[in-house]
């Protein structure tokens, strides 16, 4: 315990340290363009979407597994409150308020996060299908839904009082920043101090311990995805807000940002380790990159290139963290010779 | 022997294919016929070679979802290749491509041989590696058909057999047919008539175990990787022989999903060294005969999405429920 205890507490160290660094880098290198105040609301308006993802991510990777469906399930539930939304005018016509809609709305999208949740949970555990590949499917499963309500055309027509959600501001605060702040805060105490956080990190530890000590490995299971699918329902609502229309496919890049993020955040893809605290700055760093990439106008290509190398750099460093840097073996192998 | 025959997988998909072929069939009598058939094999023969791909990764215990990457960069940069050195040689093509699956594949197997990592997120990072540097590298702009070296449409031409309608025209079975048996013997005799082979068994089903045993495991991976990249490299060239059109930008997470559907219907599992050939076949079929006739169902397009995804849910359930049913009578914790 007071060893792993010791890694993570470094992990968030070596985090704080590249997070200090870039922003740094940045204001130092770019300082007329990245430290203003419109380039902090849009990168924080920016980064509660895929943010999410990745908490979601973070959480089922806890547990050993990981959800490839988030980004679908945040197409479905997004289709879901934008149908609703976009009844607006009709139900006005009928004495509904648009207040009453939003909330329909919202409700509509997060019941249908839960069912994908639910439905991915029972998939691991009631039928026994590894995550990685019962999401996969599933991943295809609800983004076929969401084309087949759609018919594969965007949603539009919004009531004007929704998009506050996406776009608004709080003393000068983005909202979807202050939601996403809001979840997080709230994750991090589900997985520190309740008892279904406790169980989440020892079964990613051992599942057949949990197991042995009474626990129900398969009821954590479900409200691990539950939360999983929640969180995307949550972003979905952000989004649509934001982009003020929902056509299903959005976002199918963001699979590979939210599974880097959770894996630079310190998030052990094994199980048993990762928190809130090294995924928010995680996404802070990357969000700080992706600006300053934006600012030089790199391409999309050009992006998707350095996404996926962070990504195995990292997953390289964390091997070298857990195992031992190999120069280091070899100094300490060189003065035993030495002494010997 | 019957018996034995009914507890197989294989066996149940092969009776599920027949009923719905007859189905079709009584539908549309036009669906069984050879010309049909034909048609069927030529469009579906690069499909089948990444299903084969893809379940040599499984048998591994490895998801690798880098193949649709690989091919097309396989693919754009032999075309690209040819065109700069002015050569129309099929031959070439394949080498070059097949030489860029291959290193693209041992890229994968070093970072997960070596540093012990999931191969689903390492591909999931470098296809975006792969892709991204193609785009980035080597170019963005789609090669049309005018300015496609001659080979490859000839290559797409190609008829092993030639057969005449009644009216005196001819159609012919493709030669992509002959790649495929190619294909399906090596990758058969490598599984069950090779060290190799059993070595790729044996670190699916338990990697300590394989290696306590004195199986060669980084040498295993290496291949794995290699043999996915290779196959894919295959699969460019013949895609761009089919649709006489590069475009770097053509890769469709559609495609990815449709051979996964094809390999876990056929019966392969992620969580050992199990599955045969044979099913990973049968898959494919089953899956190109239930596409190509989603519209006499009464599906639209729309629909297509959907039902690969159910195809993979239903598949993945009924596989994994029979061996947890299984695994619980014989009292086998696998939590």
């Amino acid at each position: 315990m007071i060893g792993e205890a010791r890694i993570v507490k470094l992990d968030n160290l070596t985090l704080l340290v590249i997070m200090v660094g870039t922003i740094l880098a940045m204001s130092i290198f770019l300082p007329e363009r990245f430290l203003t105040v419109t380039n902090f609301q849009s990168m924080s308006s920016q980064f509660p979407e895929y943010g999410l993802f990745a908490m979601a991510i973070m959480l089922t990777m806890i547990t050993g597994g990981i959800d490839l469906s988030v980004v679908s399930v945040a197409n479905l539930s997004g289709v879901a409150g934008a149908l609703v939304l976009a009844s607006h005018v009709k139900a006005q016509a009928m004495g509904i308020s648009p207040g009453t809609i939003i909330f329909l709305a919202i409700l509509a999208a997060l019941v249908v996060s839960l069912i994908c949740g639910w439905f991915n949970g029972l998939l691991i555990t009631a039928v026994g299908v590894p995550a990685i590949i019962a999401t996969l499917g599933t991943n295809g499963l609800f983004m076929g839904i969401a084309i087949i309500l759609t018919e594969g055309h965007g949603i539009r027509g919004f009531p004007e009082e929704f998009l506050f959600i996406g776009s608004g501001t709080i003393l000068g605060i983005p909202m979807p920043l202050i939601i996403f702040i809001g979840v997080a805060l709230l994750v991090s105490l589900m997985l520190k101090k309740s008892a279904q956080g406790f169980k989440m990190y020892m079964l990613g530890s051992s599942p057949l311990v949990t197991r042995f000590s009474g626990i129900s490995n398969n009821r954590v299971i479900v409200k691990t995805y539950l939360m999983s699918g929640l969180l995307a329902g949550i972003a979905a609502i952000i989004i649509i807000s934001r982009v003020n229309s929902m056509r299903p496919g959005y976002g199918y890049a963001y699979l590979l940002l939210a599974v880097l993020l959770a894996i630079l955040g310190g998030t052990n893809p094994e199980g048993g380790r990762g928190g809130v605290l090294g995924l928010c700055m995680a996404i802070v760093i990357l969000q700080v990159l992706q600006s300053g990439l934006n600012i030089l106008s790199f391409s999309p290509f050009l992006k998707k290139f350095i996404w996926g190398l962070i990504l195995i750099l990292f997953m390289v460093v964390n091997y070298y963290q857990t195992n031992g840097w190999p120069m280091r073996n070899l100094v300490r192998g060189g003065v035993k010779t030495g002494a010997s | 022997m019957i018996s034995k025959l009914f507890q197989r997988n294989e066996t149940y998909l092969f009776f599920v294919i027949m009923a719905f072929s007859f189905f079709v069939t009584v539908m549309n009598p036009s669906f069984l016929t050879v010309e049909n058939m034909f048609d069927l094999v030529k469009s579906s023969s690069g499909m089948a070679i990444l299903a084969i791909a893809f379940f040599v990764g499984l048998l591994s215990r490895g998801i690798d979802i880098s193949f649709p990457a690989i091919a097309i960069a396989g693919q754009y940069i032999a075309v690209n290749a040819l065109i700069a050195m002015g050569v129309d040689s099929l031959p070439l093509a394949f080498l070059i491509s097949c030489a860029v699956g291959t290193a693209m594949g041992a890229t994968n197997a070093f970072f997960i041989s070596s540093f012990r990592m999931q191969a689903l997120i390492v591909t999931l990072g470098t296809s975006n590696i792969f892709h991204g540097a193609l785009l980035v590298f080597v170019g963005t702009r789609a090669i049309n058909t005018g300015k496609l070296p001659h080979c490859f449409k000839a290559f797409g031409h190609m008829n092993v057999l030639t057969l005449a309608r009644p009216d005196g025209t001819l159609y012919g079975l493709s030669v992509f047919a002959v790649l495929l048996l190619f294909v399906i013997i090596l990758t058969w005799f490598i599984l069950n008539h090779t060290l190799l082979g059993k070595s790729i068994y044996a670190v699916g089903g338990n990697y300590e175990s394989a290696k306590r045993a004195g199986f060669n495991i980084k040498r295993t991976l290496f291949f794995v990787y290699g043999y996915i990249g290779f196959l894919s490299g295959i699969m460019g060239v013949m895609h761009l022989s089919l649709i006489r059109y590069s475009n770097p930008n053509y890769i469709v997470d559609t495609e990815l999903l449709r051979v996964i559907a094809a390999v876990v219907i056929g019966g392969a599992r992620i969580t050992g060294g199990s599955g045969t050939l044979t099913g990973t076949l049968l898959g494919v079929i089953m899956m190109v005969i239930l596409e190509k006739n989603l519209v006499l169902i009464g599906l639209s397009s729309y629909w297509h999405q959907f039902f690969i995804g159910l195809v993979i849910v239903l598949g993945v359930s009924i596989t994994y429920y029979q061996s947890k049913r299984q695994n619980r009578r014989n009292l086998l914790f696998t939590d």
